[in-house]
């Protein structure tokens, strides 16, 4: 990531004020950081040109349909991690998998519908991908803290 | 979990703001062909429901080269709702679960140096009355992430819309 983009203390002011609320308007924004309404828009649009910024909706796995949630620790064996992860990561249900260091070798975040969906992802999914030691799961009961606004972003998609 | 059903035109709605939320009620009526007034209201419904949230995301390494790590947590059971609390009000801490599995908790946080790291976990999580085991894990590389679908919590209320 090191690219010699660089953002000063207003555009991070700009995207203070996005985070907590992404609608508001550019008027909105420019009163409340005493700036011009250009500014803020022409400021936007510069982070979003270069991928550092979208501004959009999140919405909740629930408005999915997903209501189960789980971390999945994994041990590779006799393969790359990196090919396992790979193939793991185009499952659908995966959303979100990492090479990680420690004592496993990738960690990923699984979403279901439900329970009974489980046995489809181990038994038809997870088990064509081969170099999987162990699976070792970890379910969520309740979620706390969900404040991921940092992402990895995707270049602009054509509207 | 919230029982919520959502239609078509819901979908299609988040689908669009999913995208870019600066889009004008106007211009999104049009490409649904709805009026104005039920873009406005379904927006409305959506985040009171906690259905959707409007914020911004950033890339990784925008102002520092930040890195994910996994925090596991093994607690004293009849406490790990309190310890959790206490873990979901680090200011590094970006998520927060409880779990069923090989931690009670399993937080997650952005770090820009190992030393940060290691004071939240050493010295922070487990200087918490009822913790018995902390375990960090960092992100190398990540393969895939959707920054779009998460879980909309209490600790981060959506805020109206304009």
């Amino acid at each position: 990531m090191s690219d010699d983009f660089a953002v000063d203390e207003i555009d991070m002011s700009i995207v203070e004020q996005l985070r907590s609320n992404g609608r508001a308007t550019n008027q909105q924004i420019a009163d409340r950081l005493d700036l011009t309404a250009a500014t803020v828009s022409a400021r936007i649009r510069r982070m979003e040109d270069a991928n550092k910024l979208r501004v959009v909706a999140v919405s909740d796995f629930s408005a999915h349909g997903y209501n189960v949630l789980m971390e999945i620790a994994i041990e590779v064996e006799g393969r790359a991690a990196s090919e396992v992860v790979k193939e793991l990561a185009e499952f659908p249900e995966v959303f979100a998998a990492h090479l990680v260091t420690g004592r496993y070798d990738i960690d990923m975040l699984v979403a279901l519908h439900d329970f009974d969906d489980l046995s489809d992802l181990l038994l038809n999914k997870f088990s064509s991908v081969k170099g999987i030691r162990s699976l070792i799961p970890a379910i969520a009961a309740d979620v706390i803290k969900y404040e991921f606004d940092v992402a990895p972003i995707e270049a602009k998609e054509a509207v | 979990m919230s029982q919520t059903v959502l239609d078509e035109l819901d979908h299609r709605l988040i689908k669009i703001l999913s995208k870019d939320a600066r889009i004008s009620n106007r211009r999104i009526a049009n490409d649904l062909d709805v009026t104005e007034g039920t873009v406005r209201g379904r927006i409305k419904r959506l985040q009171q429901e906690g259905m959707i949230a409007f914020t911004a995301i950033t890339s990784f390494g925008l102002v520092d080269n930040s890195r994910l790590a996994f925090i596991g947590v093994q607690a004293e059971m009849d406490k790990t709702k309190a310890i959790a609390d206490k873990i979901a009000k680090l200011p590094s801490v970006n998520a927060v679960m409880i779990t069923m599995g090989r931690f009670n908790i399993l937080a997650f946080g952005l770090f820009n140096e190992l030393d940060k790291l290691h004071e939240v976990a050493s010295d922070q999580i487990l200087a918490i009355p009822g913790v018995h085991h902390v375990e960090t894990s960092l992100a190398v590389k990540t393969v895939k992430y959707n920054a779009r679908i998460v879980k909309i919590t209490d600790a981060h209320p959506p805020i109206n819309g304009g």
